[in-house]
């Protein structure tokens, strides 16, 4: 009875919307089922996981762990503190800090691993410091690019505290330093780890920067097992393993986050101002972060793309990482307001495809290349048997197989802040314009669009910014001769050969900070459309 | 008797497991306002929200004269009904100025046309002056008369108002409930009314109509229902009220304040005996005992214990104000209510 009343009154949902959603929810979740369908069935090379199970394997596994905690710990100290600093008190430059601490994101992991090893080898300019390789090279390199995860949701968590819990924790005769320790780093764990999730799956997803700071993790497992040995399969029981990792992680961030979210409304900021001598310590405390994730790699990269041969076809890899993340970027937009939409019209119907699609995040990107390249293997024998070979290398192996590995990992980007974006807008807009008559088009074009369009840019920016830092799934699912920014740089630093690296990688950055730092300002705008 | 405007029969509700509405009756007359009053969860606001189409019912039926608007068969969507909604919040849209949100249901019009009706109930509501403001620049007040405006320009048979007063201070409030009521009376528009202030019901509606727990306790003019309430709940619902409860005997209760006759109620049943704290006599006597006085200007609230350990409030004119710490309480029989429930 109480189902069908449900059905009845689930009225004018635009099915657009769902018929999206449950895309997304395929495309997301198809490459994470191949893989462990592969990982189960498939046959992989003689003897390739046992010979590695025996020398490797246990260094990878190894590796990983020491890479997530170390970057873990240093993101938690750095963005905890920045949040804090930032959320609860006042000093100049506050207000532009707010914003660039978040800029880190648009930095890829690898590319600072590049600058701060060349700066901190013996030979280099820092070479007093101790190098920076190894796991915890890697970790600290982690800590520095990603820390902002942990500092946008710390932050806020911070500001939604009622500012009196800890004024009253000082009242009743706590100094400052326990009334933090003891009221608001207590309040703002779920947010610190939600946050630290985030970063862990960053960094079990990276490649680059591990690889060349000689810590190579379970991801660079799952890329030699495909290169190296040529065996999808073992490629695939690599990559269940670190979804494995992701999935407790997303479990884990979900979690915080749901508890975070409930920890009361934002209210009034009350921040302490700071005393000169203060000021000057949090000022230093806010540019160290982005002098060592953004400012020293990029210097010494820009130093020594003055100092080299310019490396070829940067021309050409930028049209391709532009036109690459632009595409990608425009269908997770679509894919996450369409998911948001579901959500918001179809309730609890709409709702398992939308969480479905979440799931994509838990494969990173060399998972998802493993995971197409099963998927779409599969489709084109199918094409194959069907139409006797008359589509040659359709499907695998093309710009069509990398959007669909993009889109795997990243849609779900998109889908939070397409979500949250609409969430702002209160049903009795809807209701409102819904009785004077607006249809569902009127609706969407002089209600939503304006009032959720900053929301939607921004996850259509994160997934570019993403799109242009991806290095995993590039590398195996580029077609041959076509060489993205990420790839070029990569190559080159691989090859030890800085200078015509460097180019390439500045150029990247260049391309993703401006977009990382509309999304930053997007993210700490106030989140709530006042009604009143 | 002209034909309601509106009906409602029979009006059930549920969401999830919980009834809200559990069989609803309701007709409302052309024109006037119609108070809906009740406490928060009595599913006034899931009635009015039925009303306008945002909700369908589980069973029942909305109909107007000219057709049935939602039963099991048949729905007319929201804005195919003729109806103007006032929100709590306001719900103005944020990015719109004061105009273009007062002009959005004007569908029939075009260009300056639209323009120029929108003005005219900006106008209306006396916010002219302000039809170039976003609703973050407009007061909390000013925001709800521009949601009255944006209801009533496009000209509906009725208006639904969701408690549109209660998220503002209280002088502000007195003064936008006179407006709407005067607005709403040269309009001609009926109005429904949600509210939980029983003040507010009273003052501003020819009707009211009490809710509690889904259903419809009482409905009358206000006067009747304030002097008759024909339960305790209804009693309650529409201001303070002493209540005693006892078993009948000899075709009357023997309260405190004296022997009420109980005619319709058979001997050895229970009832309750309602009286008003202001229709509470304070007299000579020594069997109640005097426990606080709260001075509230033109009044004095007494609370005091009768002989029997039950309380009774009585509201007195200062200068009749007892000297001694005890006194004796009556009613006149005919300000005295005996119900059953």
């Amino acid at each position: 009875m109480a189902v069908i009343s449900v059905w009845r009154r689930r009225v004018g949902l635009p099915p657009v919307s769902v018929i999206l959603a449950v895309t997304a929810a395929g495309v997301a979740t198809l490459p994470l089922l191949a893989v462990l369908v592969l990982a189960v069935t498939g046959s992989g090379a003689d003897g390739y996981l046992q010979h590695l199970a025996s020398t490797r394997l246990p260094g990878y596994a190894a590796n990983t762990v020491l890479v997530l905690v170390t970057a873990a710990a240093g993101a938690a100290l750095i963005g905890t503190g920045l949040g804090w600093l930032i959320a609860r008190t006042r000093f100049p430059g506050r207000s532009i800090f707010e914003w660039a601490l978040a800029l880190p994101l648009a930095m890829p992991a690898y590319i600072a691993a590049y600058g701060w090893l060349d700066l901190t080898l013996a030979a280099g300019p820092l070479g007093a410091l101790p190098t920076v390789r190894g796991w915890w090279g890697a970790g600290v390199i982690f800590a520095v690019t990603l820390y902002p995860y942990v500092y946008l949701l710390t932050r806020d968590a911070f500001l939604r505290q009622p500012p009196h819990l800890e004024e009253a924790a000082r009242a009743l005769g706590r100094s400052g330093a326990s009334a933090f320790l003891t009221i608001a780093l207590p309040a703002a764990r779920p947010a610190i780890a939600a946050g630290l999730a985030l970063v862990a799956m960053e960094a079990l997803a990276d490649y680059g920067a591990v690889i060349h700071l000689g810590a190579p993790t379970l991801t660079v497992g799952v890329l030699r097992a495909w290169s190296g040995a040529g065996s999808l399969a073992d490629a695939a029981r690599l990559a269940v393993m670190i979804v494995a990792i992701a999935l407790v992680l997303t479990t884990l961030e979900r979690a915080g986050r749901s508890r975070a979210r409930t920890a009361g409304q934002r209210s009034q900021p009350n921040r302490t101002a700071l005393g000169p001598g203060a000021a000057l310590l949090a000022i230093i405390a806010c540019l160290t972060p982005l002098l060592l994730a953004l400012v020293a790699p990029l210097a010494r990269l820009a130093w020594h793309a003055l100092h080299s041969e310019p490396a070829r076809n940067v021309w050409n890899s930028s049209l391709n990482s532009i036109s690459l993340a632009a595409v990608t970027a425009c269908l997770a937009a679509l894919f996450g307001l369409a998911s948001a939409y579901a959500l918001r019209s179809g309730g609890r119907f709409a709702a398992f495809p939308v969480r479905t699609a979440m799931l994509g995040y838990a494969a990173p990107g060399a998972v998802a290349a493993v995971g197409v390249l099963a998927v779409l293997g599969t489709l084109q024998s199918g094409l194959d048997r069907a139409a006797g070979g008359i589509f040659p290398v359709l499907l695998t192996g093309t710009v069509l197989a990398l959007v669909f590995a993009y889109l795997t990992r990243f849609a779900a980007a998109a889908i939070g802040p397409c979500e949250a974006a609409l969430g702002r807008i209160p049903p009795s807009l809807d209701e409102a314009s819904h009785l004077a008559g607006a249809g569902p088009v009127r609706r969407f074009v002089q209600i939503h669009w304006p009032l959720a369009s900053g929301g939607i840019l921004a996850a259509a920016l994160i997934v570019f910014v993403e799109v242009l830092k991806e290095l995993p799934a590039t590398m195996i699912l580029r077609p041959f001769n076509f060489d993205t920014l990420a790839v070029v740089a990569h190559n080159y630093a691989s090859d030890e050969r800085l200078g015509q690296s460097a180019l390439p990688a500045l150029v990247l950055v260049a391309l993703a900070l401006p977009a990382m730092a509309i999304v930053a300002r997007q993210a700490i705008a106030p989140k709530r459309i006042e009604v009143r | 008797m002209t034909r309601p405007l509106l009906s409602v029969r029979d009006a059930r509700f549920l969401r999830g497991r919980r009834e809200i509405l559990s069989g609803v009756d309701l007709d409302l007359p052309q024109g006037g306002i119609v108070a809906l009053l009740g406490p928060s969860g009595s599913g006034k606001t899931t009635l009015l929200r039925a009303i306008a189409g945002l909700e369908r019912l589980d069973g029942g039926e909305i109909s107007t004269p000219s057709g049935i608007l939602d039963n099991q068969t048949a729905w007319v969507p929201p804005n195919r009904r003729g109806f103007g909604l006032v929100f709590q919040d306001g719900a103005l849209f944020p990015h719109m100025t004061a105009v273009m949100n007062t002009a959005f249901g004007l569908n029939h019009l075009a260009g300056k046309a639209r323009r120029d009706e929108a003005m005219i109930w900006l106008d209306r509501v006396g916010l002219a002056h302000r039809a170039h403001a976003y609703p973050h620049e407009l007061s909390g007040g000013e925001q709800q008369r521009v949601a009255l405006a944006r209801a009533l320009a496009p000209g509906p048979r009725l208006i639904l108002l969701d408690e549109p007063f209660s998220s503002l201070d209280r002088s502000l409030r007195d003064d936008l409930r006179r407006s709407t009521a005067k607005l709403l009376a040269a309009s001609g528009i009926s109005a429904l009314l949600v509210t939980h202030d029983a003040e507010e019901a009273m003052e501003m509606a020819e009707t009211i109509i009490l809710m509690q727990e889904g259903r419809i306790v009482q409905a009358g003019p206000p006067e009747a229902l304030y002097a008759r309430p024909n339960s305790r709940a209804a009693a309650r619902l529409l201001g303070p009220a002493n209540i005693w409860t006892g078993t009948v005997r000899e075709g009357g209760l023997d309260s405190p304040i004296g022997h009420v006759e109980a005619p319709d109620i058979p001997d050895g049943e229970t009832a309750h005996l309602i009286v008003r704290p202001e229709r509470t006599r304070v007299g000579s006597g020594d069997t109640f005992t005097l426990v606080t006085r709260t001075f509230r200007g033109g009044a004095v609230d007494l609370v005091t214990f009768a002989p029997d350990g039950s309380e009774w409030c009585a509201r007195v004119a200062p200068d009749g104000l007892p000297e001694s710490e005890r006194a004796g309480l009556s009613a006149s029989p005919s300000d005295v209510v005996i119900v059953r429930d």
